[in-house]
């Protein structure tokens, strides 16, 4: 019995099959449902893939959810390194030392705050001024999704007097505005059902200044 | 850039390690992290799995009698988070002594605690 | 008002293309949502690359860094799944070249088998008498020879064509052909005591 080609008496072989079961592609379609050992050939590759769409399922489970530690650490080290952005300076105590924060760690900052109320989730995040500068005024942008129905002019309201807050403790920047923009809403399907992203465009109303 | 010699990258990595735990102590950092960015470390890292050392969290570099510190860390957001970086600081040339100093302190991560209580939605 | 939960339930239901295209404009929770969704088969994918449990959990987030840098080179964002399984497998690939440079594996705790059971080392026959098709299965994975293993893997778990199969291990499209067939006609002849 020949090893690589295995091939059958009708003088096809299983690897013919098997690119035939990837592309489609046999040099003579005509033949296959008249030959039991092509039949044969093909049950059996049928057979093994989906034994190995078994194992992917075993070791997808295996492998855990996207909501597990693995992943979080995974997340965490790659904010760390992937968005740090520019350095916001901190007064030194000490003359000669350079003490800043990391724009990525203040968006960070901000999206947490915005995350934590209810019904509201942070998008975008930017910084808009020279940051790097004390005292130079910088404008916050933050866009975020709202669950609809919520009453926006107040929840806009209460979460820029959170951000602002938030920078006035953690940071020593001089916020000269605070924009959220509603860039999406989501549509709740049900009571208790899980919201459903319905990707509607907000209405001008809904934008605050 | 003076060469250290043996000894005296033991002494760094002595400073570097006792440097991290003074860090550590200091009211509001809850980590602190590599002083280099991972990329920059890949090498480091390959070396340190290989002959078992860890990796410096804090970087001290040793030019003449100067010690130059850099260290990159995370607070917990109990404390304004620039009041943490000053604290951090004068720890660090705390524990230093009276050998001249230049350090570096940059916040990578600011938690943010809950709402404190009273305050309306 | 009751409370919602924070923002990774908010993108649940978002279909991937929208995700990748906030991602790709700087939208970092959308590219979160996206490692979660995709990371659980990137990862099972590279440990049955790499054989590895830690050099997995580095591929994957090797991959997702590499990933974020490219987001503007994805030119069908509804395709990003894909794009993801390719480069987790091109780092996977990357490991193994490295790990040759640095010999030591790792621990046997260490290894894919202490995970998803004892096939390391066992033979489809014994396996058989532990009643375990999977099993069966999984160790006629680990007899194949290594470059076979890589195009199944590839083709099974990353579901990769021919061409971007050929482009990971950097051979032809007719070597993956070739070793992609001799893989299955040996699992499926040691699949055979299973019909």
């Amino acid at each position: 019995m020949s090893t690589s080609g295995d091939t059958f008496e009708c003088g096809h072989s299983l690897e013919q099959l098997s690119n035939y079961l990837d592309t489609g592609e046999f040099s003579d379609p005509g033949h296959l449902p008249d030959c039991p050992e092509c039949q044969a050939g093909l049950a059996s590759l049928r057979r093994l893939g989906e034994l190995g769409d078994e194992l992917v399922t075993a070791d997808l489970a295996a492998a855990g959810n996207g909501t597990d530690d693995w992943m979080q650490s995974i997340l965490d080290n790659l904010r760390l390194e992937l968005r740090p952005g520019r350095d916001i300076p901190v007064h030194a105590g000490t003359a000669g030392d350079i003490l800043t924060e990391t724009e990525g760690s203040i968006s960070a900052l901000i999206r947490s705050v915005t995350d934590s109320h209810p019904g509201t989730a942070a998008g975008k995040c930017r910084l808009d001024g020279d940051v790097g500068t004390p005292g130079a005024p910088v404008t916050v942008r933050v866009d975020v999704a709202v669950v609809f129905g919520h009453p926006l002019e107040e929840r806009a309201a209460a979460l820029r007097r959170d951000i602002a807050a938030a920078l006035a403790r953690h940071t020593e920047l001089n916020i000269a505005a605070i924009d959220v923009t509603v860039a999406d809403v989501l549509e709740p399907r049900l009571q208790g059902a899980p919201a459903a992203w319905t990707s509607r465009p907000p209405q001008p109303s809904e934008e605050t200044p | 850039m003076n060469q250290p010699s043996a000894s005296g990258d033991a002494a760094q990595g002595a400073t570097a390690a006792e440097l991290r735990e003074v860090i550590l102590a200091v009211d509001g950092v809850t980590e602190v992290y590599p002083a280099r960015p991972l990329w920059q470390t890949i090498a480091g890292a390959a070396r340190s799995a290989v002959t078992g050392d860890p990796l410096p969290a804090v970087l001290v570099e040793f030019a003449g009698d100067t010690a130059h510190v850099r260290t990159r860390i995370g607070v917990s957001g109990a404390r304004p988070a620039p009041d943490v970086a000053r604290s951090v600081a004068g720890a660090i040339r705390a524990h230093l002594g009276p050998r001249p100093a230049t350090v570096q302190v940059q916040i990578v991560q600011v938690r943010s605690e809950a709402k404190p209580a009273g305050e309306s939605t | 008002m009751t409370g919602s939960p924070p923002a990774p339930d908010h993108f649940d239901l978002v279909p991937d293309a929208l995700l990748a295209g906030r991602a790709a404009d700087g939208d970092t929770a959308a590219f979160e949502a996206l490692a979660r969704r995709h990371g659980p088969l990137m990862r099972a994918s590279a440990r049955r690359l790499t054989g590895s449990l830690a050099d997995a959990d580095d591929v994957v987030q090797e991959s997702l860094v590499q990933a974020w840098k490219q987001l503007n080179t994805l030119r069908d964002p509804a395709a990003v799944k894909g794009w993801l399984l390719r480069i987790t497998g091109s780092r996977s690939i990357d490991h193994l070249r490295r790990r040759k440079n640095h010999t030591a594996l790792g621990t046997v705790e260490d290894s894919v088998a202490a995970v998803s059971g004892p096939a390391e080392g066992g033979n489809p026959e014994s396996a058989a008498l532990n009643g375990s098709r999977m099993e069966a299965l999984k160790a006629a994975l680990a007899a194949l020879p290594e470059e076979q293993r890589r195009c199944w893997v590839l083709k099974q778990f990353n579901d990769q064509s021919y061409e971007e199969i050929a482009q990971t291990l950097n051979i032809s499209t007719a070597s993956v052909r070739g070793r992609l067939a001799r893989a299955r006609v040996t699992l499926a002849r040691e699949m055979e005591g299973w019909q």
